[in-house]
């Protein structure tokens, strides 16, 4: 099966994501990727939440915070900058507690509370993951591709849908009683009909879109989730610690992809012997890996001579990922 | 009487029939209805702004999104969580 063979038999797909752990190329994978679909006249956005992301490097544009940014024709990328989502959804919050009150200025303990709530821990990954929600839910785009940060802490956001959920259905539950209650005091007091709760109603946004959100990230039909992978044991053993924990979040996994490949026709060269021995290790893994991952091992890409940046390079990346496995 | 006034007299009859059986019956429930709804929206707000009294709540990033809604009962609620309970509670 080849990673072209995959997109060809599942139109259908739209969200693309690449995981694995730090280092192992998943930047470069999702940029050639998307490379490949805006060649095919797709229009493509890929994204990054990672506050060290690196698709400003490999792009060589400067894209952080700055929206989705066109790269080449079809082909957006775009950094979510959190700090700046945070500080914009703080001034939403702020303007429209003056709107609803007339107020001239926002009551100083209202306003504390406004900027202590921003140093909380996980206000960042929460502001994050508002802002993937806002990505994914529209519609303007062909492919998305998500260049996820590395393993442990995708895992995080993937659990997060799940704990909202939680703690969004116990406190709309709360919310639904004391509308129950309202009811009654409006009937006994013959009153026609109590007022709209507003906060139950932006409860029930709130989880209209974290469900959105996640049930598009578990989507086996829409979305496609590739590992990347070396031939190295460490990195192996902990692909197959990974994808057992994301199977249990239902994350849809279509594929391993190779990454770092020594070329082997190298060893018919006359080559020091380092690099023999770098090759004979790399094939005993690259037999590991094809008697683990069978014939979901989609594409196998080598080592290239140099830094992967800039359109050039990854159009050459784009070429190896989709001509099948090498 | 005319059969306009009867019928207005049974009118207001009828009213007041209406409003001293609601002030029997009806009253008491009403105020312990909108009694247990202010003590839940109470409730409410501690376990989505708990961190305006140093309880930390997650996530804070939804909370801010509620915060509008309860500005104007932010302060009756800090004054009933942190006041000090005595006998006359149970009365109240």
């Amino acid at each position: 099966m080849s990673l072209t063979k995959v997109f060809a038999e599942h139109p259908n797909r739209r969200y693309i994501e690449f995981g694995g752990k730090g280092g192992l190329g998943k930047t470069t994978f999702s940029a050639a990727t998307a490379y490949w679909l805006a060649k095919r006249d797709h229009k493509v956005l890929v994204f990054s939440v990672d506050p060290q992301a690196s698709l400003s490097d490999i792009f060589e544009r400067d894209i952080f915070g700055k929206g989705a940014v066109e790269i080449m024709p079809n082909l957006y990328a775009q950094e979510i900058n959190a700090d700046q989502h945070i500080k914009e959804y703080q001034n939403e919050i702020r303007q429209k507690i003056l709107d609803m009150y007339g107020f001239d200025e926002i009551p100083e303990e209202i306003e504390n509370y406004i900027q202590a709530a921003a140093a909380e821990p996980a206000m960042e990954e929460s502001a994050i993951f508002d802002a993937v929600v806002d990505i994914v839910v529209g519609e303007e785009y062909d492919y998305y591709i998500y260049d996820l940060v590395p393993l442990g802490h995708a895992l995080y956001y993937l659990s997060m849908a799940s704990v909202y959920d939680e703690w969004i259905d116990k406190i709309t539950a709360l919310r639904e009683e004391m509308e129950e209650y309202s009811q009654v005091a409006a009937l006994l007091e013959r009153k026609d009909e109590s007022e709209e709760d507003q906060i139950l109603a932006e409860l029930l946004d709130i989880k209209q879109r974290i469900n959105t959100s996640s049930s598009i990230l578990t989507d086996r039909e829409k979305t496609a989730f590739f590992f990347v992978i070396t031939p190295e044991e460490m990195i192996i053993l902990d692909t197959l610690k990974a994808a057992k924990l994301f199977s249990k979040f239902d994350v849809p996994i279509a594929g391993y992809i190779v990454n770092r490949v020594i070329p082997a026709e190298l060893a018919q060269q006359d080559i020091p012997d380092y690099l023999k021995n770098r090759i004979e290790m790399q094939d005993h893994y690259i037999e590991k890996i094809g008697e683990t991952f069978g014939d979901e091992v989609l594409a196998s890409v080598q080592e290239f001579d140099r830094d992967i940046t800039g359109l050039e390079m990854i159009g050459k990346v784009a070429d190896t990922l989709f001509g099948g496995v090498a | 009487m005319t059969e306009e006034e009867k019928a207005n007299f049974l009118k207001r009859f009828g009213h007041s029939a209406k409003e001293f059986l609601y002030g029997m019956a009806g009253h008491d429930m009403t105020r312990f209805a909108l009694k247990t709804r202010g003590s839940m929206e109470h409730l409410f707000i501690l376990i989505t702004m708990g961190d305006l009294l140093g309880i930390p709540i997650l996530p804070p990033y939804y909370s801010l999104r509620l915060l509008p809604y309860v500005v104007p009962q932010i302060s009756t609620w800090k004054r009933r969580m942190l006041r000090e309970r005595d006998l006359t509670d149970a009365l109240a």
